[in-house]
């Protein structure tokens, strides 16, 4: 080529300027672009040979056709919208991108420069037009198109999760929590509708009240949106939702096919119903733990976004999507967590002012009874509808209250005492309870399993009518011993137990088991007392001719009711008569039966002999193989009847006080040391009790307070004995307790008044 | 926010005279009523302003989520009324304006005194027996086509513009600069007004209504407008001899004694 431009150099450039000189027509025709001329409705009136070949269609067919027609829709609504107003208002446009549709109707990407012609008022009068072919172009725009969407995708997805994650991070409940994570979540992949379950109660999984029948996971329904209340009835199905947790290993997509149709016909007819073609089911949980699942409904329908994304109806979601959805349903699963714990926190804050409370009012009963009566005001309605407590009692079990929560329908509890201890045995709940030494929770109540546990046609009825959601019995033990049972009743309108009411409710039992042992062990002191007081203390005195003989026993007004002070008047062989008061050390039970016991030695002591010094020695000589557990003071005196004559002893006593002749004297019997010390050798006091004389044997009770000595006491006994000055013991006995004893004694007094007949 | 320069009202023509106000439709902005305006000025208050995301308005203000729907618009228009303390308004809207006027009266009807609809269509999708004018296929296509033009926009230069609405030259300086926009607002608005229903809006119109219909228009027909006027009641129909889907630039002779007539 070199050479030949050489040789012929001139050819070249008479070449170059022939062509450079061409045809402007040929120009035009055969340009490497389109041109077209329209007036200014669009019409076509001028377009070269180039536009033609390009389209398929010759000069005649495009000619009186619109540019426009010529346009895919796309480019029509564009040529319409912008191109032709542009070219209006600014004269010009360039660079616009439409579509020509071929004849055999394939598109040919253009790009179009245009502008508008006009007259010298400015009216339009032509538009001339070039266009550019721009397949590559238009490819490699819509290369970076696609690029930019998916990373807007992308863009949009970590945005959605960095939403979530605020979103979370500011809800405390976990209703909250709920709301956010059916909110973000259907967003996120254009749901229709989207439904959070949640597993309740795992927190207390390892309660120990363990429920019967053993509990599949419970779900309940957290939150939902855009699902109607049939189609989340039968999401929900009738094991709460089971499936939805069964599925959620992973990401799941539910699709309503013919194979759903089989299985859940009921579902699919429901999403047939919403307009969905399936659901997707994404596993809420934290760790490995699984607290839920989020359920979204699927549309492949009129929402719009189809003809954003351009997918077909029914498509799966895309793996960026399921990607998306696994992170928020972790992301949810630890703010699930969190807010639950919270929550949790708060529930057990509030529990444990519930108790305390609880605990205080309890502290304040007096009585069982009044335990048992606090109990039922507590946990009626607050914890439950209706509460029965049987307790156990000497005589078998007992019903000791049966409310019900609603006064309407208290006469449905009392229906059942028909069955209830003491006439029937205790309730199948309440007995193996009690037999179990445990808490029993029937968390659901169904009537086949209430057929099973009653014990005949009318008892079922009689339970029908409770309407029962939920049974709690929890055995009363204190000090390993059963005292009874409470048994707390759910009807329908609250709805089961969970685990934290019956956390709660065995407390509270616990609580009342503590009292209740003590109230008991109270009471079975008293009653102990009193009966042993019953025992032990002395019948009247016999009636013995020649004298008359008056005793009292006054009990100390604190403490037990029963004291250690004691008197005895026994006629013997040979017209005498022993007669003895003691004062045991102490004022309880203890002081009691020492004196009971000291009372029977000394009986059968006076059998022997009935000497009084010869009854110390010899209670002094035994006491250490009697094992008596506390001292005593005594006074022991006999009397012989037809000579009046008396013989006295004491073992660390007050002295007796005579009555003769309008004077009152203390015989000055010389005491011994007290029984229960080291022997000392008891010495005698005797003289002559006169007739119509009184001798007064009584217990330091009487003589003794904590606001004045003995000897105070011992003179104040003396003038009032002067004072009284009857010859009747029962009046006098009754004055000088009027005047010495007071109401609020801190010790026994025994009280002994004979006198010999004038 | 002032929404004087949110959507960047202007005003001219007789201050006490009968408030006539122009929305522009889909495509451009403002400056498609430039050769229908000055007419009305001679006796009306006139008033025209962009869309929110259009024009020279706040770009700021754009809020995908209340821009979801034509609400959001409508929305727009009546607190632009009642900033301006206007009553008793002409308003005229061209394409999917039409029936974001259906829709601000349906708000405060109150303030309107007469609506006008420049190639009005309530629902453009075919369904069942009405004919909107276009397949599902078809918006698709539409919806694709947007994304090969960006008349222009350069979102270096966009904020520039946008902030100085003082300095239109830095404007003019772009080609295509009446239909720029923001190419994620332009996708928004096409699908919220291609994929709008407001059929059942229609009824609701009580005051004077004027149905300028164009002839060959393939984005809002024929049927789409007999429709509009089937279901306003007491509506006027006026065919115009027009071609296209923007009378008020390529006929405004015709476009602005069609409104007159009718006032």
């Amino acid at each position: 080529m070199a050479t030949a431009d050489r040789r012929s150099g001139s050819d070249v450039r008479a070449q170059l300027d022939q062509l450079l000189e061409d045809d402007p027509a040929d120009l035009y025709e055969n340009a490497p672009c389109g041109y077209l001329s329209t007036l200014p409705d669009g019409t076509i009136v001028k377009v070269n040979r180039t536009f033609c070949a390009w389209t398929g269609r010759t000069a005649e067919q495009l000619l009186r056709t619109r540019l426009r027609d010529v346009l895919s829709v796309g480019g029509q609504v564009f040529h319409d919208t912008h191109l032709a107003p542009l070219l209006r208002m600014q004269g010009a446009v360039r660079e616009v991108a439409l579509d020509v549709v071929r004849v055999d109707g394939s598109l040919l990407p253009c790009l179009v420069n245009a502008v508008e012609l006009r007259d010298a008022d400015g009216a339009p009068v032509m538009v001339r037009a070039t266009l550019f072919e721009a397949t590559a172009r238009r490819r490699y725009e819509r290369e970076i198109l696609s690029a930019r969407r998916a990373a807007e995708e992308s863009e949009a997805r970590s945005r959605t999760v960095q939403q979530v994650v605020s979103e979370l991070a500011e809800a405390t409940t976990v209703d909250d929590v709920a709301a956010v994570v059916v909110r973000r979540g259907r967003r996120a992949v254009r749901a229709a509708g989207a439904a959070l379950w949640r597993v309740r109660g795992h927190m207390l999984a390892d309660h120990r009240a363990q429920p019967e029948p053993e509990p599949a996971p419970m779900l309940v329904l957290a939150h939902a949106e855009g699902f109607s209340a049939e189609l989340l009835h039968e999401l929900a199905d009738d094991r709460r939702g089971q499936w939805a947790l069964e599925l959620a290993e992973g990401v799941r997509v539910v699709r309503l096919d013919d194979g759903l149709r089989a299985r859940r016909p009921g579902l699919a007819a429901q999403l047939e119903v919403a307009g969905l073609h399936g659901v997707a089911v994404v596993p809420v949980s934290a760790d490995s733990r699984r607290l839920g699942a989020l359920v979204l409904g699927l549309d492949g329908q009129d929402d719009g976004s189809d003809l954003i994304t351009l997918e077909e109806p029914g498509a799966d979601l895309p793996a960026a999507d399921l990607a998306l959805l696994a992170t928020l349903g972790r992301q949810a699963g630890q703010a699930l967590e969190r807010a639950q714990l919270h929550e949790q926190t708060t529930r057990q804050a509030q529990r444990s002012a519930f108790l305390l409370d609880a605990a205080r009012l309890m502290a304040g009963a007096t009585g069982s009874r009044e335990t048992v009566e606090r109990f039922v005001d507590m946990a009626v309605p607050r914890l439950a509808d209706m509460c029965l407590v049987d307790l156990i009692t000497e005589h078998g079990a007992r019903r000791v209250a049966a409310r019900h929560g609603d006064p309407d329908r208290q006469h449905l509890v009392e229906d059942l005492l028909e069955w209830a201890p003491p006439v029937r045995d205790l309730p199948y709940p309440a007995r193996r309870a009690l037999a179990e030494g445990r808490t029993l929770w029937f968390r659901t109540v169904d009537d086949e399993w209430l057929r099973s546990v009653v014990r005949d046609d009318r008892e079922l009825t009689a339970v029908r009518r409770l309407e029962l959601a939920g049974i709690v019995s929890v055995p009363l033990m204190a000090e390993g011993r059963a005292l009874g049972v409470v048994t707390l009743n759910a009807d329908r309108r609250r709805g089961p137990f969970t685990a934290a009411d019956v956390e709660v409710i065995e407390q509270l039992a616990a609580q009342v088991s503590l009292v209740m042992a003590k109230a008991q062990r109270y009471e079975l002191e008293v009653r102990t007392s009193h009966t042993l007081q019953a025992t032990l203390l002395p019948p009247p005195p016999p009636d013995v001719p020649g004298i008359s003989v008056a005793v009292r026993y006054l009990a100390a007004t604190r403490g037990v009711e029963i004291g250690g002070d004691f008197y005895d008047v026994a006629p013997l062989a040979g017209g005498q008569v022993a007669i003895a008061v003691g004062d045991v050390v102490g004022h309880d039970i203890t002081a009691a039966a020492t004196m009971g016991q000291l009372r029977s030695v000394y009986r059968a002591l006076l059998v022997e002999s009935p000497a009084p010094s010869a009854v110390i020695d010899r209670l002094q000589a035994s006491w250490p193989l009697l094992g008596l557990q506390r001292m005593a003071t005594a006074l022991f005196a006999t009397i012989d009847l037809p000579s009046g004559r008396l013989r006295i002893a004491s073992a660390g006593h007050p002295p007796p006080l005579l009555l003769a002749g309008g004077r009152a004297e203390y015989l000055p019997v010389r005491p011994s040391r007290m029984l229960g010390a080291p022997p000392s050798g008891a010495r005698e006091w005797t003289g002559v009790l006169a007739p119509g004389a009184t001798l007064v044997l009584f217990t330091d009770g009487l003589v003794e307070s904590r606001s004045s000595d003995v000897d105070v006491g011992l003179a104040r006994l003396r003038a009032s004995a002067l004072r009284s000055a009857t010859a009747d013991p029962d009046q006098l006995c009754d004055r000088l307790l009027a005047d010495l004893a007071g109401t609020h004694r801190a010790d026994d007094i025994a009280l002994l008044a004979l006198t010999r007949a004038g | 926010m002032d929404v004087r320069t949110r959507n960047d009202v202007r005003e001219s023509g007789v201050p006490g005279g009968r408030p006539i106000v122009f929305a522009h439709g889909y495509g451009c902005d403002q400056n498609m009523w430039r050769f229908v305006t000055p007419d009305f000025e001679v006796d009306h208050r006139v008033v025209t302003f962009d869309h929110v995301g259009f024009g020279n308005s706040d770009l700021s203000a754009y809020d995908p989520v209340k821009y979801d729907s034509l609400r959001g618009y409508a929305g727009d228009v009546v607190e632009i009324l009642r900033a301006l303390d206007l009553r008793d308004v002409v308003f005229v809207g061209h394409s999917v304006s039409a029936m974001i006027g259906v829709l601000a009266y349906r708000r405060a009807p109150e303030l309107f005194g007469a609506l006008v609809m420049v190639g009005p269509s309530a629902r453009y999708v075919d369904e069942g027996d009405y004919t909107g004018g276009f397949t599902r296929a078809q918006v698709r296509d539409l919806l694709d086509s947007l994304d090969a033009n960006h008349l222009g926009w350069s979102t270096a230069i966009a904020p520039v513009i946008m902030g100085n609405p003082d300095r239109p030259e830095l404007a003019e300086e772009l080609t295509n600069s009446f239909c720029r926009t923001d190419p994620d607002v332009a996708r928004q608005f096409a699908r919220v007004s291609f994929l709008s229903d407001n059929r059942a809006d229609l009824a609701a119109v009580t005051v004077p209504t004027l149905v300028l219909q164009c002839s060959q228009d393939v984005i809002a027909p024929e049927s789409a407008g007999r429709f509009v006027h089937d279901h306003v009641p007491g509506s006027v129909f006026v065919q115009l001899a027009a071609t296209g889907h923007c009378p008020n630039l390529s006929a405004p002779e015709e476009t602005t004694a069609a409104i007159r007539a009718f006032l």
